[in-house]
């Protein structure tokens, strides 16, 4: 019996992404574990292991939720994405208002009976995502017309991210992102996506002036506050000071694993500056090696868009694609101080229950799509060779 | 066409993808200028103020006494206090327990807030964002543990918000007892006595720890463990008896009381070691109180007076010009010398003209003293020799005990100009003036007297401990193997002795056991005029040992400036050293004979009951109760208790006839033998108390109202 062939047998679709996650995974559990240490000494008496033990079984069922996504043919989430949309606004506008207040913001909302919180803009990227690639694939034959084409699909998006922006601006900022590059792969005329970044300032500008009136709604002074820090500190704020000494502390080779000593100063060592960590232990390489891993996860993703352009798998796949690497980048960057304070997880690597479990499903989808055009593209190609 | 679709998609999908690979090469860019480019600058900026080292305070060790009781120790006190803004602390943790938080607080800590009243205060330092409300400071360790169990605070320090600081406070169990020699630390003061002389053994050594700073500003320890374990300090057990301490104390204090004195000193020393036993030094403070304020007992040097004759005396019997069956004339105890530029009084008049030499010193005559040591060493250059045998003595040095401030003694040197020896310095030194010890030193020299010669060295520590095990053992250390001759020796004790029998001592000899000492009435204060002494005031003191046989303990008491009730050494001083000697002499079993000190008689026969007679009930139980083995042999209702062979005990039957016949009622008690006799219609008289040993009726005979008479013994 051939263990490769059996793990081929189960786990189909393309093998460099299934390895991407496996490395990220594993990534994952190391970070965790020593970045979990300060936390760990305020919340749980110093017992490290019980973040590792919950950290382990969120990866373990993120990785049955991935395992079950990948399975499922693609076109299903096709069907379910204006169902999905249709649920995320009643949940988004719910949470706006009536949501867990967290360090400030109300991003998440809590489950009833299981007493879990979740961060309700996980889902809303996934059904709008889901939603602009069926969208964009449906529309194709008129997609160049602003009416038709253009208006139906920006207005949910606009509506959604209208939605997260009060509470989580750069959640918003990304996923809006995310479906512009959707459309633009979709052939949406360029003209249009030029208008919607000068549409997105008139938006921020009034969401601007939305905080001056409802403080309690907008967080306003949070952005305000993070883009003055940016901007007046060459050097960056505290945290972003011992996220740079973190990385110089780790030079080329790191410290090694368990020695981070920035994971102490640093605030949210296990979450926001998860990078800082990985480069202090494993040094810069390590770090290079997690950009690479998410480079290389876009470019197996483009490969994808090169079998089977036209499919709403394919643009399923890029936006979600983009979406990670994106969230990554944007993770990576604020512990390099290229952009503000923004707060978003390196995704599958960052300490974070839901949001860990959302990344696995995107990348069940991914995956899924993977699997179908790789089958495709064999049974198109075969036939012709022979 | 559909060509053309695939590959406009295509080229817009590069665009992306070149755009996040640029973005990743900037990441890249940027990851190793901080990282490699820039590292030196930002790993500077690391080591800026965020780890500091923490001193851990160590326990200190115990200041313990001989028998192991504690002088002073060190115990742990608790600041307790309160974060209400811990971040670790959750919303819904502290709405659930600030009700029951505040009640316990208000009704156990702090019954000046009602539990209302602590609540809203808590809510109000919550919401100001304090980081620390005191709730209690200095508590003990029980009690920190039951604060540590209230709600919310049970959570633990980052969740409960609980700020436990521990600190070590000084407190001495026997109170002011040894104030001074067991001594304290004090920031900015002088360390003093015992605490300060081995402050080294005791501070044990602090730990260190490092501790970084949190971004919210809480301090948290790096790593678990501290980087060096604190040490504690070792115990000192000093040689201090804490009986004789206290009685000591209590004899002084009374006398400081009933004579309105300055200060007093009371020292206790074991004669064969030099271990000092006892120590107290009371002083009036300006507000009237007594004290220990002052060590006088090693610091202060005062002139002994009458004390010193012994080291006078023992001079020249060394130097083998007196001897105790000399007579010497004490001219009714008043002389003039030098031209009647020097006039020696006794203090206490009297009508002696010529006494031995042994009886001079009985009674403590100054003429005596001085007609002697002038006939010794009066001659020109003759001094010196004098000088010598105090220095024979030991009485010019130091003893060099542990506590600091021990001076040296002044003993005038007639070579040494600067000493500004006169012709009237020899007169003057035999009667203990113009020369300074401290009570220790002189005590020292009584001590060395009491012990065939050998000079000890007065110390106050046996030993250093640690966790109860000895560490550092300090034997006994000898100054000086012997000071004079074995005759001189035995002349000076036998003069100490005659003082307490037929002396200035006579009045407080003690019917019980025999002690020996010398009286000492010091002028102080005084202007020595060419015709007269003006005198400020009197020191009583009295230097002895006992028992005078078999010396046990040396003890000096001195009392300064005593204002009522006397001043002489025999009033003052004496009395209080008779009530120390009593007190140690007769709660120390080992200095009497024992009253059963044959062998002890061996348990047989004859101290096990025999022959006693009664119901066999009440014989079971008492033997039961007496938990003395027994062999039942009966099943009757009486039985009689047999003790046969040397160590058993058997229940036998006694057998009591059944119908109208006299029983045999020999052997009983008498309430056993009246219900018997009674319950047959019998009327009894009975003689004696005891046994009966004899009945009038013959067992065995027809019972018909008879009066049966019994003789018990």
């Amino acid at each position: 019996m051939n263990p490769g062939g059996n793990i081929q047998a189960v786990l189909r679709g393309d093998k460099v992404i299934w390895s991407v996650v496996l490395v990220l995974s594993l990534f994952s559990m190391l970070v965790v574990y020593s970045a979990t240490g300060s936390l760990a000494w305020r919340i749980a008496s110093g017992h490290t292991e019980s973040f590792l033990i919950r950290h382990g079984f969120v990866l373990a069922f993120g990785w049955l939720l991935m395992y079950l996504g990948h399975r499922m043919h693609y076109l299903r989430y096709q069907q379910a994405a204006p169902w999905l949309i249709l649920f995320t606004v009643p949940l988004l506008v719910f949470t706006l208002f009536m949501g867990v207040e967290i360090n400030g913001a109300r991003r998440w909302i809590e489950l009833p009976l299981v007493g879990i919180t979740f961060q309700t803009s996980d889902f809303a990227k996934l059904a709008l995502i889901l939603y602009v690639a069926r969208e964009v694939t449906r529309k194709q034959d008129y997609i160049k017309d602003f009416n038709d084409a253009f208006l139906p699909i920006i207005v949910p998006v606009l509506l959604i991210c209208g939605l997260i922006a009060p509470a989580d601006l750069s959640t918003a900022l990304l996923l809006f992102f995310t479906c512009l590059g959707i459309m633009f792969v979709g052939r949406v005329d360029w003209k249009y996506i030029a208008l919607l970044f000068l549409l997105w300032i008139c938006v921020f500008a009034f969401l601007v002036l939305l905080g001056e009136f409802f403080p309690g709604v907008v967080r306003v002074d949070t952005w305000v506050n993070r883009v003055r820090e940016f901007v007046d500190n060459p050097n960056g704020d505290f945290q972003v000071v011992q996220s740079k000494i973190a990385i110089a502390n780790g030079g080329w080779l790191g410290v090694g694993p368990g020695n981070s000593i920035q994971r102490n100063f640093l605030p949210t060592p296990y979450a926001d500056f998860v990078y800082a960590i990985i480069c202090e232990e494993y040094g810069v390489l390590g770090g290079l090696l997690t950009v690479g891993l998410f480079l290389l996860l876009f470019f197996r993703i483009t490969r994808l868009v090169t079998l089977g352009t036209k499919s709403f798998g394919v643009m399923a796949a890029a936006g979600l694609g983009l979406l990670i690497v994106m969230q990554a980048f944007s993770n990576i960057a604020v512990a390099i101080h290229l952009v503000p304070v923004t707060g978003q997880n390196l995704p599958l690597v960052s300490l974070g229950g839901t949001s860990v479990l959302f990344t696995c499903i995107y990348f069940g989808v991914i995956l899924s799509v993977s699997k179908y055009v790789e089958e495709t593209a064999r049974t198109v190609s075969e036939p012709s060779a022979s | 066409m559909a060509m053309q679709i695939r590959n406009e998609v295509l080229a817009r999908m590069y665009v992306i993808t070149a755009m996040v690979a640029l973005v990743t090469v900037i990441l890249v860019a940027r990851t190793i200028q901080i990282g490699i480019v820039e590292r030196a600058h930002w790993r500077e900026e690391g080591k800026k103020e965020r780890v500091r080292l923490r001193t851990i305070e160590a326990e200190r060790g115990n200041i313990i006494a001989a028998d192991g009781s504690l002088l002073a120790t060190s115990l742990p006190f608790f600041d307790i206090g309160f974060d209400p803004n811990s971040t670790a602390m959750s919303a819904a943790d502290f709405d659930a327990n600030i009700d029951s938080l505040a009640y316990c607080l208000a009704t156990f800590v702090d019954p000046s807030f009602t539990p209302g009243g602590y609540k809203a205060y808590l809510l109000q330092k919550r919401a100001e964002g304090a980081r620390y409300v005191p709730i209690k400071k200095d508590v003990t360790f029980a009690e920190m543990q039951r604060i540590k169990q209230f709600p919310l605070f049970r959570l633990g320090r980052y969740r409960g918000g609980l700020v436990v600081t521990q600190k070590y406070k000084r407190q001495r169990p026997f109170g002011l007892l040894a104030h001074r020699t067991i001594g304290y630390l004090r920031p900015g003061a002088q360390p003093v006595g015992l605490e300060g002389a081995f402050d080294e053994v005791l501070r044990g050594k602090g730990g260190q720890q490092y501790m970084i700073r949190l971004p919210e500003g809480v301090w948290m320890p790096l790593g678990d463990l501290a980087e060096i374990e604190p040490q504690s300090g070792s115990d000192v057990r000093t040689t201090l008896d804490i009986n004789i301490q206290d009685i000591t104390e209590n004899a002084l204090y009374r006398a400081m009381e009933r004579h309105r004195a300055t200060f007093g000193v009371a020292i206790v020393m074991e004669v064969r070691t030099g271990a000092i036993r006892a120590i107290a030094n009371l002083s009036r403070t300006r507000k009237g109180e007594i004290w220990e304020t002052y060590n006088h007992a090693i610091g202060t040097r005062v002139e002994p007076g009458s004390t010193f004759k012994l080291a006078a005396i023992m001079a020249m019997l060394e130097d083998g010009c007196v001897d105790l069956s000399d007579s010497v004339d004490l001219e009714q105890g008043r002389v003039e010398l030098f031209d009647e530029k020097l006039e020696v009084k006794d203090a206490v008049p009297h009508q002696y003209d010529t006494v031995s030499v042994a009886r001079a010193f009985q009674i403590s005559s100054n003429v005596g003293m001085v007609k002697l040591a002038l006939k010794c060493y009066g001659q020109k250059g003759q001094a010196k020799r004098f000088i010598k045998r105090l220095k024979q003595f030991n009485l010019h040095l130091p003893i060099g005990i542990e506590i600091e401030g021990e001076p040296r003694p002044y003993i005038k040197d007639p070579d040494i100009p600067a000493d500004d020896w006169s012709g009237a310095t020899l007169p003057w030194m035999s009667l203990g003036y113009e020369l300074l010890l401290t009570p220790l030193q002189l005590l020292n020299f009584y001590n060395a007297v009491a012990n065939n010669g050998k000079m000890m060295k007065p110390y106050l520590v046996e030993e250093i401990q640690r966790y109860g095990k000895t560490v550092q053992h300090f034997p006994p250390v000898v100054l000086k193997r012997k000071i004079a001759s074995s005759a001189t020796i035995g002349k000076a004790q036998r003069l100490l002795r005659e003082v307490v029998e037929k002396g200035t001592a006579s009045k407080y000899k003690s019917p019980h056991y025999a002690f020996a000492g010398k009286t000492g009435t010091t002028q102080l204060d005084y202007r020595r005029l060419d015709d007269r002494t003006e005198v400020g005031g009197y020191q009583a003191s009295f230097v002895g040992y006992f028992p005078a046989d078999n010396p046990q303990y040396s003890c000096i008491v001195l009392i300064s400036h005593p204002r009522q009730g006397g001043i002489y050494g025999s009033q003052v001083a004496l009395p209080v050293f008779r009530e120390i000697a009593d007190k140690i002499y007769f709660t120390q079993l080992q200095l009497h004979q024992p009253l059963n000190s044959q062998p002890k008689p061996r348990l047989l026969v004859q101290q096990l009951p025999d022959y006693e007679i009664g119901e066999k009930r009440i014989l079971k139980q008492l033997l039961d109760q007496l938990q003395l083995p027994y062999l039942e042999r009966t099943d009757s209702e009486w039985a009689v208790l047999r003790a046969v062979q040397t160590d058993t005990l058997q229940l036998l039957k006694r057998r009591i006839p059944a119908g109208s016949m006299v029983p045999n009622v020999v052997g009983m008690n008498l309430s056993d033998a009246v219900y018997l006799l009674e319950n047959k219609g019998l009327t009894v008289e009975a003689n004696g108390v005891g046994k009966v040993v004899r009945q009038s009726l013959k067992p065995g005979t027809k019972v018909s109202g008879q009066t049966i008479r019994l003789t018990l013994r």
